[in-house]
């Protein structure tokens, strides 16, 4: 067992750690967490030079000391009902501390299957323990060593799902010791099944550190569309990890919207596995102060004739930092692939970063890849003329600011979610301006 | 039209004919060689033998010192086993028979070579206004137009003899852009380099011509490392050209050079490569030369100006990023690059501009060509500091891909910590298709033309900024090079 090995180091904490959730009794998962407690060892926290993780520094996160969450944590229905988006009333998951928790949930008469991980089936079950046992992201095997019982979202064959999903990660944050917890999430998707999901990160106060992992299975035809809002105090630590597998055909649309946390980093690992396969991933993030978020993308094209797009925004004010590191990989047999990669950043303060490694790595010689990035900050004769126009410099300015960042809050296709970023996330950009 | 390009194309395979390498000689000069390793004693045996002022060999001692303890790169996209630096033999010259009067005096064997190669030393040739420092296995044996550029003021020479007769000026800027420990290759060049280019051009001066120099790597399992530092005082200009060609060996050769350029104030350095070194056999991938090359310029002064241009067509491995360092305000840096890889060459190449002043400018036009089984990449950094208000950046990378088993990789840094700047970069991936080919032909205009037309549409940014002997040559050889690979 790793976790019998003395180390002085900041992985024989997490080890300790693990002992500690051992005592509470056998987790429903033991199997899978053991092989990423091992992989865990074997990777170890990044360095600094760590290509992973080259403008992250987990330095100060791997050095803290966490404790398990509590299970006896509770959270106000008021404090879920607040988070919940109006017409995802009847239909939410809501995880506590990185436990389902069945009680604050509503899925009544959806027509999806959800079930405890543990009671996977065997392909699954050997899916899983694979992909632990081959996991390239340290914090990703931390997750999985450390998950308790995850749930399999699973959706038929030609079964389309027309209400909106929500899912609610609440972390409840500020007790003894920093909390560590670790969701886990498998969506199966039948053939030519549809679905749309929302997912929010909240936290009730600081002090947390969030390191969820899901996976998104989708079989011929199956589409989805997928938005997470990142809403974290900021006061935590918040890394995921999605991992996304697309057969013939599948559509996997995902924006995400980041307001940062003194640490946040995304992690999207997806593999187009046959032809038609089509991925549409898009980000924004709005940062200020110390907020930080990194993007790290990984998209491996394995089959012809599929197409991924990338399109990432940052907007960085203050002291805050954030980051792009994303890497289309282009396999010899993926002829006619159709791949874009465009990262914009606006830089607002003189003491933000930000830092892009927008890669391309090529092998077929019959495609179509682009990447492209851009920093830089208001465009001075944009702001000009709107002044003359009769704005005010401020007005003028959080206009260009808000279009800047419109463009990809109107890709969501959900109005509630559009109409709640385009004020919370702007709205503290515009609080420091005055 | 047709006996024109016929002759022309004959001409061009007496350069470099397409399958065998032409340069695969070895010229018979009798040259001193060490014995094969490396130690402290070797570093001064080198030393010594140069007889070096003390200065030097305490800068020799303190990078291998720092050499010892590091280890070489794994990062670059590049596969190759790894060196045994004890197998190297670290100087290898001519024999230094007498001080030699004027070429005529020069090992006939050795001119013959630099005739085959093309290099204008003799007399009629001057006329091409081109002065000539040929580093010939480790020693320059001949320099010429020297005097002219005297007259201008301007020192060119080998850096060996800058040593000897103008060490302040060596001391004050060596290792000032490259420090002795800035990389592996670099800590290694910097210990144990045999000669190299000197050029310092005082204030207020336009080269009155273009200044060049012809690499050559002879005798077996000889690495070679060059040192060139060129100083460009204020107000002054000047185009540097570096051509290089190998012989055809069997067992990898090592070269790792360091080149540092340094610019004042309103001063200008043009520095044009074109690479065409062995590298190793087309269809087995065996030999060539591994070219691990630190080449960086620094613009201190104000308004200066540094442009690097490469067309890399040869070397088994090729692992350079030449480099500006855009330290003055208002100076400006360029890069732009051709690189192309067949056979099974691999290549990771790109630039780092550094911007440190304000009001600074860089631009990087990178083309990619990957033919065969061959890897190119493209690794550039563009790194805007906290001071460099107002920096402008635009980065254009393209690849293109000839052959279904060849690839080509992107990994560009582009890394900003002030508000103020503009940075662009965009990057696309193509092919020569066997369409666009047809539909040339169809047009009546034959395959070789047609993708010389392609080539050259594909690389013209890069072309035009080359002396017009250059380009020419080098849309030839590329699309020599490219002949066999397409469709």
């Amino acid at each position: 067992m790793p976790n019998t090995l003395v180390k002085s180091s900041a992985e024989s904490a997490f080890l300790d750690l693990h002992k500690k959730l051992l005592e509470r009794g056998r987790p429903a998962l033991a199997e899978l967490q053991e092989i990423a407690l091992r992989r865990f060892d074997s990777l170890r926290f990044p360095h600094s030079k760590h290509e992973m993780y080259t403008y992250v520094n987990t330095k100060e996160l791997a050095a803290t000391s966490f404790g398990l969450p509590d299970d006896a944590a509770n959270v106000s229905e008021d404090f879920v009902s607040r988070h919940i988006y109006p017409g995802c009333e009847h239909q939410c998951l809501v995880f506590v501390d990185g436990t389902f928790d069945r009680g604050l949930s509503r899925f009544e008469g959806m027509r999806a299957d959800i079930a405890p991980l543990s009671e996977a089936d065997r392909e699954l079950k050997n899916y899983l323990s694979e992909t632990a046992a081959n996991e390239n992201d340290v914090f990703a095997s931390l997750s999985t060593a450390f998950c308790g019982d995850g749930i399999i979202f699973k959706v038929d064959d030609n079964t389309q799902i027309s209400d909106t999903l929500q899912v609610l990660f609440v972390s409840t944050g500020r007790a003894a010791a920093p909390v560590m917890h670790a969701p886990r999430l498998v969506w199966q998707l039948g053939k030519l099944s549809e679905v749309k999901v929302i997912e929010k990160f909240v936290g009730r106060d600081g002090g947390y550190f969030i390191n969820s992992v899901q996976d998104w299975l989708l079989a011929e035809g199956a589409g989805v569309s997928f938005t997470q809002v990142q809403a974290d105090v900021f006061d935590s630590w918040h890394f995921s990890k999605t991992r996304v597998h697309l057969n013939r055909d599948a559509k996997f649309y995902s924006t995400n919207a980041s307001s940062g946390t003194q640490l946040a980093r995304h992690h999207y690992e997806v593999w187009l596995k046959e032809k038609g396969s089509e991925l549409k991933l898009n980000g924004i993030s709005v940062l200020d102060g110390k907020e930080q978020v990194h993007n790290f993308v990984r998209i491996h094209h394995a089959a012809p004739q599929c197409v991924s797009r990338q399109h990432f925004k940052n907007i960085v004010n203050g002291a805050a930092r954030s980051s792009f590191d994303g890497t289309v990989i282009v396999n010899r047999e993926a002829q006619l692939t159709t791949s874009d990669q465009l990262v914009n950043n606006l830089m607002l303060s003189d003491n933000c970063h930000t830092n892009n490694k927008p890669n391309l790595m090529i092998l077929a010689d019959d495609v179509k890849c682009t990447h492209g990035v851009t920093v830089g900050q208001i465009d001075e004769d944009q702001w000009f003329y709107l002044q003359t126009r009769g704005l005010s410099a401020k007005a003028a300015k959080e206009l260009l600011t808000r279009s800047f960042a419109q463009s990809i809050i109107q890709t969501i296709e959900f109005p509630a979610v559009v109409e709640e970023l385009s004020g919370s996330l702007l709205q503290k950009l515009e609080a420091t301006d005055a | 039209m047709n006996a024109e390009t016929t002759a022309e194309r004959n001409s061009v395979s007496d350069i470099l004919e397409n399958d065998t390498y032409k340069y695969g000689f070895t010229t018979d000069v009798e040259s001193e060689t060490f014995a094969k390793g490396l130690s402290e004693d070797v570093v001064r045996a080198i030393s010594a033998k140069k007889k070096e002022p003390a200065f030097m060999l305490d800068f020799r001692l303190r990078a291998f010192a720092k050499w010892k303890t590091m280890k070489a790169p794994k990062w670059p996209n590049v596969r190759y086993p790894s060196i045994d630096f004890q197998n190297i033999s670290y100087y290898s010259a001519p024999k230094k028979k007498k001080q030699l009067q004027s070429l005529d005096e020069v090992d006939p064997e050795v001119m013959r070579t630099f005739e085959k190669l093309g290099i204008p030393l003799d007399e009629q040739k001057k006329l091409a206004n081109v002065a000539v420092d040929a580093v010939f296995d480790s020693v320059s044996v001949a320099t010429t137009h020297k005097k002219k550029l005297m007259e201008a003021g301007i020192i060119f020479c080998p850096i060996s003899e800058a040593l000897a007769e103008y060490p302040e000026l060596v001391e004050q800027y060596l290792g000032t852009v490259v420090p002795i420990g800035d990389n592996f290759y670099a800590a290694l060049n910097s210990a144990v380099f045999t000669d190299g280019s000197f050029v310092y051009i005082p204030p207020d001066t336009i080269s009155p011509m273009e200044i060049s120099t012809y690499f050559r790597i002879n005798t077996e399992e000889t690495g070679q490392f060059e040192r060139t530092l060129i100083i460009c005082a204020e107000n002054s200009y000047v185009s540097y050209l570096e051509g290089c060609t190998a012989p055809q060996f069997d067992t990898n050769q090592l070269h790792a050079a360091v080149v540092e350029l340094i610019t004042l104030e309103n001063a200008e350095i043009k520095y044009s490569t074109v690479q065409n070194w062995y590298a190793g056999d087309k269809e087995t991938g065996k030999g060539g030369v591994y070219n691990f090359v630190t080449k960086r310029g620094k613009c201190r002064g104000d308004n200066s100006k540094i442009s690097w241009t490469q067309v890399e067509t040869g070397s088994a491995i090729t692992w350079k990023y030449p480099s500006c360092i855009l330290q003055g305000d208002n100076t400006s840096g360029e890069f732009y690059s051709v690189a192309l890889t067949n056979g099974y060459m691999q290549a990771d190449t790109g630039t780092k501009m550094i911007h440190l002043g304000k009001n600074t400018r860089s631009s990087i036009i990178s083309k990619g060509i990957s033919a065969d089984h061959s890897s190119n990449s493209y690794r550039g950094q563009v790194k805007v500091g906290k001071n460099a208000t107002n920096a402008r950046n635009y980065s254009q990378c393209d690849s293109m891909l000839v052959g279904g088993k060849s690839s080509a990789h992107t990994f560009p840094y582009i890394e900003a910590a002030n508000r103020s700047v503009q940075i662009e970069h965009e990057a696309s991936t193509s092919r020569i298709s066997e369409e666009q080919l047809f539909y040339f032909e169809s047009r009546g205009i034959s395959r070789e033309n047609a993708i010389e037309a392609v080539i050259s549409g594909f690389c013209k940014e890069v072309f035009k900024q080359l002396p017009m002997e250059f380009a020419v040559e080098a849309q030839k050889l590329l699309t020599l090079k490219l002949e066999n690979s397409v469709g």
